[in-house]
């Protein structure tokens, strides 16, 4: 990899941009099926997670499991399903489940639970012991303690997860079609195979919209459900207030002292606003099983073949692809060091544009921080397949896809950082007649430095995780044996794939943390 | 062993028997204490701050097992009791804390159906989990502690005297024999604590129950009590009728003997008493 290579790339990418203008629609109703069916697996991939995190989150929290060894089971299989990606998962399930999106709602359930069941366990684990303590006082069981005091506390934490998890997830099905697991994905990669770049753009803007919208709508709910100030209240309304009535501002439900003794809690725009949710959400679900063909419900027999092929996976076979196992991993570390901080490189200024306690002009830093948000919005896999298109395969694509990516989403992190900054040592920086440079470099950056180190070794773990799937679209890395090995059925060796990647990211993630934990202390 | 069986009736009530506590940091914090109270006594136990009130407390509805001695309440020996035998002990002795635990984001009729856990059998979640007759049961003690029009407001919107009362009122959904309290109104102001413990000692007494009340306001606790028991460093250094019993020696359970030998008035020691 050359670094004339990689600023290269960029002329053949504009080269691949131009030959795709103007977008060609002709496909639209295959592009608006596909689109649908990539938000009904995001939702049914989200639902099987939530499922299952759900029970398994009581058995890795510390206050509720009960047992030293359900713990360890429930954490290891959180951390596991953590550190597989997605499209690894999907590329074996496809291969068990066959094409179609079944394959790819088990991948985005499974790999959920990471995420899903942490946050859950977390929640738990940060409820307040008090009410607990009170309700075994009561004479209630382990249990009904449980229920009735911890898990009031966390459930707001874990409809946020939830819906966050949703976001994410329709992100995430919009690239599985990549590798044959159903939604808007499989219209990509077939339209840029045949060379339909116009067509392939088309498909990339609807999704892309649709991901857009759907972020603004759910973080709008996550507010309207989980922000405090919208609790009601209910309030028995005095002699002179007439009849039921809502205030409109601090959302107060006045009720008479009748139906405030109603047996039935009443009905407050909290209440009202849940209820929908829920009845939207069922709707949804129900749509979205009658919409997808998924073949588990009409055959038993076709489930064995699926664990057969997921059996064949372990034990791991290290030998017969030994030196491509090491070459690939290698390879994938590279991508993700070099992304990093290229990454990093390209997002300082971007960052420093984008906060606006640095940058003056009110226009800047609005038009920098606009134009990220809408970049981010493009999954990170699309980036590298129209990478790869126009480049050949290799890691270079890869790599300055992932350089974008980090780019976009540092600079977004560093721009936080920086408005965080304490102002006061600035002005007495400046009260010495510094220039804005000398100030920069003499108080903003110092006080940056440790939440900056730690957005470094986080956005670290993100590209490593990305540079081990990238293969699976021709970007280089690791990804390329495992597609190979499920393509020629050696199992065990997609097994070793799958467990490197394990141990790989497991152990960034633990000198991550680390690293976080020594800063913190310094601190 | 009959002993072990449980009894509603039994008295006395409890019986602690030479129990003492150390606690696995080495803290020896209830040294040998033996008491008896017989049923419907309303027993105040006074002391310093770190005396050993609230461990001992702890003790009687098995929240803490003892080091060493035995606790028996209603005829069962809950310093060795298995967790169901514990819970059904439990059921029959309220609770109240000095911070409510109350679940904060819950509603007031909800805090309160959680009183009857102990009576049913699943886990519930949420007001309409609980059967109608409970509800009903639920806003009958909200209504004994002046609260029935609060039903449905979050407990995190209350003022903490309202807080209290709703504890009390989860406590009242146990149907009790026995209440513990722990300083149960050291955190509110003082009209509001006078007007709980008001509250929390009149409904003890309507329903004869038996109560143990830790508490720092000596007035109120020679209003109201039979008995009046003191600890200083986990040892019982006053055991007396609250008859008869007048504030000068009740100080003496607040003084410290230091290293000299000579007892001294302690910083601890309540406004209400070096006042008078
Ligand atoms: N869980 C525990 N672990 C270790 N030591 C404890 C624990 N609980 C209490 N102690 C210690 O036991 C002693 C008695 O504590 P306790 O809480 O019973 O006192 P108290 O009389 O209730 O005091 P206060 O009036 O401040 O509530 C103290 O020295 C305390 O530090
Ligand atoms: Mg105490």
């Amino acid at each position: 990899m050359s670094f004339a290579g990689l600023f290269g790339g960029f002329s053949d990418v504009a080269a691949l941009i131009a030959r795709m203008l103007p977008p060609d629609f002709y496909q639209l109703s295959g592009i608006i099926s596909a689109t649908i069916e990539t938000l009904w697996m995001a939702l049914l991939g989200t639902t099987i997670a939530v499922l299952i995190s759900f029970p398994l989150s009581f058995g890795a929290a510390k206050n509720t499991t009960p047992n030293k060894f359900v713990f360890a089971l429930c954490r290891g299989i959180i951390t596991m399903t953590r550190a597989i990606p997605d499209l690894i998962f999907a590329a074996i399930f496809v291969r068990a489940f066959g094409i179609g999106p079944l394959a790819g709602i088990l991948a985005l359930g499974l790999h959920s639970i990471g995420m899903i069941g942490k946050m859950f366990a977390d929640a738990l684990e940060n409820a307040d012991a008090m009410p607990r303590e009170a309700s075994v006082s009561t004479g209630a069981s382990k249990w009904q303690a449980i229920f009735a005091s911890i898990l009031p506390q966390a459930t707001p934490t874990m409809i946020g997860t939830s819906l966050y998890r949703l976001d994410i997830n329709v992100r995430a099905s919009a690239v599985l079609g990549l590798v044959g697991a159903g939604g808007i994905g499989f219209i990509i990669q077939s339209a840029l195979r045949s060379l339909d770049y116009p067509s392939a753009l088309a498909a990339v803007s609807v999704i892309f919209i649709v991901i857009l919208a759907i972020e603004f709508f759910s973080s709008k709910v996550r507010a309207s459900i989980l922000g405090e100030r919208s609790a009601s209240v209910v309030v028995v309304r005095s002699q002179s207030e007439r009849s039921i009535r809502r205030t409109g501002r601090d959302r107060t439900l006045l009720v008479d002292a009748v139906t405030m003794r109603s047996l039935v809690p009443p009905l407050t725009s909290d209440r009202k606003s849940r209820i929908i949710s829920v009845w939207v959400y069922v709707i949804m679900l129900a749509i979205a099983l009658g919409t997808i063909n998924m073949p588990i419900f009409s055959s038993f027999g076709y489930f064995d073949d699926a664990w057969r092929i997921v059996a064949q996976l372990v034990p791991p076979d290290f030998t017969t692809a030994r030196s491509e196992l090491i070459t690939g991993m290698s390879e994938s570390l590279a991508i993700a060091f070099i992304s990093t901080t290229l990454g990093l490189f390209i997002a300082i200024p971007l960052g420093l544009l984008s906060s606006r306690n640095i940058v003056v002009r009110k226009m800047v830093f609005v038009g920098t921080r606009s134009m990220l948000v809408v970049f981010r919005g493009i999954p990170e896999l699309i980036i590298a397949v129209l990478f790869v298109s126009a480049m050949g395969l290799g890691p270079v694509p890869g790599t300055l896809a992932l350089t974008l990516v980090t780019a976009f989403f540092m600079s977004k992190l560093i721009a936080d950082t920086f408005e965080e900054v304490d102002p006061s040592p600035r002005e007495a920086i400046f009260a010495t007649g510094a220039t804005r440079i000398q100030e920069l470099f003499g108080s903003v950056l110092p006080q940056a430095m440790p939440a900056l180190v730690s957005q470094i070794l986080y956005m670290l773990d993100v590209n490593l995780r990305s540079s081990t799937v990238l293969g699976i679209v021709g970007g280089g890395g690791i990804g390329f044996l495992l597609l190979g090995s499920i393509r020629v059925f050696e199992f065990g060796t997609t097994g070793a794939v799958v467990f490197s990647i394990f141990v790989v990211v497991y152990a960034i993630e633990l000198v991550g943390s680390w690293v976080r934990g020594v800063l913190d202390k310094a601190n | 062993m009959s002993l072990n069986r449980f009894d509603q009736e039994a008295d006395p009530i409890v019986r602690l028997s030479d129990i003492s506590k150390r606690f696995p940091n080495g803290t020896l914090a209830l040294d040998k204490v033996s008491l008896e109270i017989p049923r419907g006594q309303l027993l105040c136990l006074i002391g310093l701050s770190g005396s050993g009130k609230s461990t001992l407390l702890r003790h009687v509805n098995g929240l803490h097992k003892p080091t060493s001695g035995s606790v028996d309440v209603m005829g069962m020996r809950v310093s060795e009791a298995a967790n169901k035998d514990l819970r059904e002990v439990r059921r029959h002795v309220g609770f109240v804390f000095q911070q409510f635990g109350l679940i904060n984001r819950a509603t007031c009729l909800e805090n309160v159906l959680s009183g009857a856990l102990g009576r049913l059998n699943w886990p519930r979640y949420g007001v309409r989990s609980y059967p109608k007759q409970l509800r009903r049961l639920a806003f009958d003690h909200l209504d004994r502690v002046g609260l029935a029009d609060q039903a449905y407001q979050r407990a995190d919107t209350l003022s903490g005297g309202q807080m209290q009362r709703v504890a009390i009122a989860r406590s009242l959904m146990q149907e009790p024999q026995m209440l513990l309290a722990d300083e149960p109104v050291a955190s509110l102001d003082p009209e509001s604590s006078g007007q709980v413990l008001e509250l929390l000692l009149k409904i003890a007494t309507e329903e004869n129950m038996t109560v143990i009340c830790t508490l720092h306001q000596v007035e109120l606790a020679l209003g109201w009590a039979h008995r009046i028991v003191g600890l200083r460093a986990g040892k019982v250094v006053l055991d007396r009728s609250a008859i008869g019993l007048d504030q000068r020696d009740v100080m003496d359970v607040y003084q410290r003997v230091d290293v000299t030998g000579a007892p001294t008035s302690d910083e601890d020691v309540p406004t209400s008493i070096s006042n008078s």
